[in-house]
């Protein structure tokens, strides 16, 4: 069988502001197809990590690898999209409509100097058609609620047909009755799109049945391979001792 | 009308409108980007190339666009190096430079009316070889913001989602502010110091009160703009004002009469 390098793998990392430990000695591997979540408590580091995997922050010390290649020397950046936390403020009268603001996902592929071609508009609206906002096109983005926000940015990182997700809080802005059927949409990615999917939340609640692997980070890492017994996962229960309820009754054990 | 036949007022339409339309194209971004306070910052940062050219007998234009884009980088480095608040940072290149124009102004002697003209602008002012520096740096300067306009469109809407996308952020950045670099200073002339905020930022607020897409948005900043400059400019020949203050007013009228309309 061919080797197939790790999506992301990370050694050793550690990070320091100011001689405080925010992370310790962190290591893990995500691999291709694979739908993830990185839970923790806020301040304790997950935004941190994944802002790592995406070279907008840099490691006191250690490694981080991606499809097999050092992060600074990696150029590949088209592959892997970004959904940052949905309550980033947008300015309500900036001049960009949905349309405008999809097509800013294929921007580093077209190349200075070049127009939107009809590749371009046709990965665009296939993206707002995933998502489900393809009525939307013509809205100005600053009229928008935050879920159908948060669908649109989706959408933009869908359409550089990227082989990874990142996704910063996704369930920000989205009500509790649609959150299952969002996360079920984000599952459909994974499985027909074969996109690797990592995401953060702070909310134990919203771990779906048909995750993968969970990412602890509380300062250190550790990982929990089989989702569905989560509770028994001693890290993640010591972690949420007043929250494991909601766990408990979310599976309805 | 016959004051256009003079080669003065000619040289100082074209010079506007190639003003108007940098001024506009770029302030659109910078708006977007939150980074008004840049162009004033940079205008003042300009009289210091502007003294210095009055002390030395070097061409003014040619130093203000030099000290321009030199404070522009200089700002950027510490605005991405330190962990400097980046308005801060601006405030003291906004007064510092605007100190050191004085000192070096009062050392040439020369406190007296061309300095008046280079502060609120003149249609008196603009040199064929004048128009020959704004042509080129203007000409340049618009295809590199007409080239990378979509590349800047997703920088300033969000920066960080636009670096992993694998845009070159940085460079963009520096890009973007040495243009504004530049149009602030050839502005000097036409515009005055004090005054080329107010072209760069309130004609793309004006824009934004429509709520169009993009590309609309800074249609209409162009033609405000441009409009401003137009009747700014035969106000200032027939009542005799400097141009940089009557063209002002009338980008200020402009707004307010958008904000009525779209109230």
């Amino acid at each position: 069988m061919k080797f197939v390098a790790p999506v992301f793998e990370v050694s050793d990392l550690d990070f320091k502001i100011s001689n405080q430990k925010i992370l310790d000695s962190i290591s893990l591997k995500i691999f291709t197809g694979e739908y993830d979540a990185v839970i923790g408590p806020n301040g304790g580091g997950k935004t941190t990590l994944v802002r790592m995997l995406l070279g907008l922050q840099v490691p006191t010390s250690g490694s981080i690898e991606i499809f097999g290649q050092d992060i600074k020397k990696f150029q590949g950046w088209h592959k892997i999209g970004y959904v940052p936390q949905g309550t980033t403020l947008v300015d309500t009268s900036f001049p960009a409509t949905v349309l405008d603001v999809v097509l800013m996902g294929r921007a580093s592929k077209r190349g200075f100097f070049k127009r939107y071609n009809k590749e371009d508009k046709d990965a665009a609206y296939n993206a707002m058609r995933q998502m489900n906002v393809m009525d939307l096109s013509q809205k100005m983005i600053g009229s928008l609620s935050g879920g159908q926000r948060q669908r649109v940015m989706i959408a933009r990182a869908l359409a550089s047909n990227p082989s990874v997700l990142i996704l910063d809080e996704p369930n920000t802005g989205v009500d509790k009755n649609s959150q299952h059927l969002f996360y079920a949409l984000l599952r459909d990615l994974n499985k027909n799109n074969n996109l690797t999917i990592l995401f953060i939340t702070h909310d134990v609640g919203v771990i779906v049945d048909d995750i993968d692997r969970v990412f602890t980070v509380n300062r250190s890492l550790s990982t929990c391979n089989n989702p569905k017994e989560a509770i028994s996962c001693e890290d993640i229960s010591k972690l949420y001792a007043t929250s494991a309820h909601l766990l408990h009754n979310h599976h309805g054990h | 009308m016959n004051m256009f036949h003079y080669e003065f007022m000619q040289n100082a339409l074209i010079a506007g409108f190639i003003i108007a339309i940098l001024a506009s194209l770029s302030g659109s971004f910078i708006v977007l980007k939150r980074y008004s306070l840049m162009t004033e910052t940079l205008a003042h940062s300009s009289l210091v190339g502007v003294a210095i050219g009055i002390l030395t007998g070097f061409s003014t234009l040619w130093m203000a666009v030099i000290v321009s884009i030199l404070s522009a980088w200089l700002i950027e480095y510490l605005r991405s190096s330190f962990n400097l608040y980046s308005d801060a940072i601006l405030a003291i290149f906004l007064s510092g430079s605007l100190a050191l124009a004085i000192i070096i102004v009062s050392l040439s002697g020369a406190f007296n009316s061309s300095l008046f003209s280079y502060l609120f602008g003149s249609i008196l002012a603009v040199s064929n070889h004048d128009l020959i520096i704004m042509g080129i740096f203007g000409f340049v300067a618009m295809i590199l913001l007409i080239g990378f306009s979509k590349e800047l469109l997703f920088l300033v809407y969000d920066e960080e989602v636009a670096k992993t996308s694998g845009i070159k952020v940085k460079w963009l950045n520096y890009l973007l502010i040495t243009i504004v670099a530049v149009t602030v200073a050839l502005s000097i002339r036409i515009v005055g110091v004090f005054l080329i905020a107010a072209l760069m930022v309130i004609p793309t607020i004006t824009a934004l009160q429509f709520g169009y897409g993009f590309l609309k948005t800074v249609m209409l900043a162009l033609l405000f703009a441009c409009l401003s400059v137009f009747i700014g400019m035969v106000l200032s020949y027939m009542f005799s004002l400097p141009s940089g203050a009557a063209i002002v007013m009338c980008v200020i009228i402009i707004f307010i009469i958008s904000l009525i309309i779209n109230k």
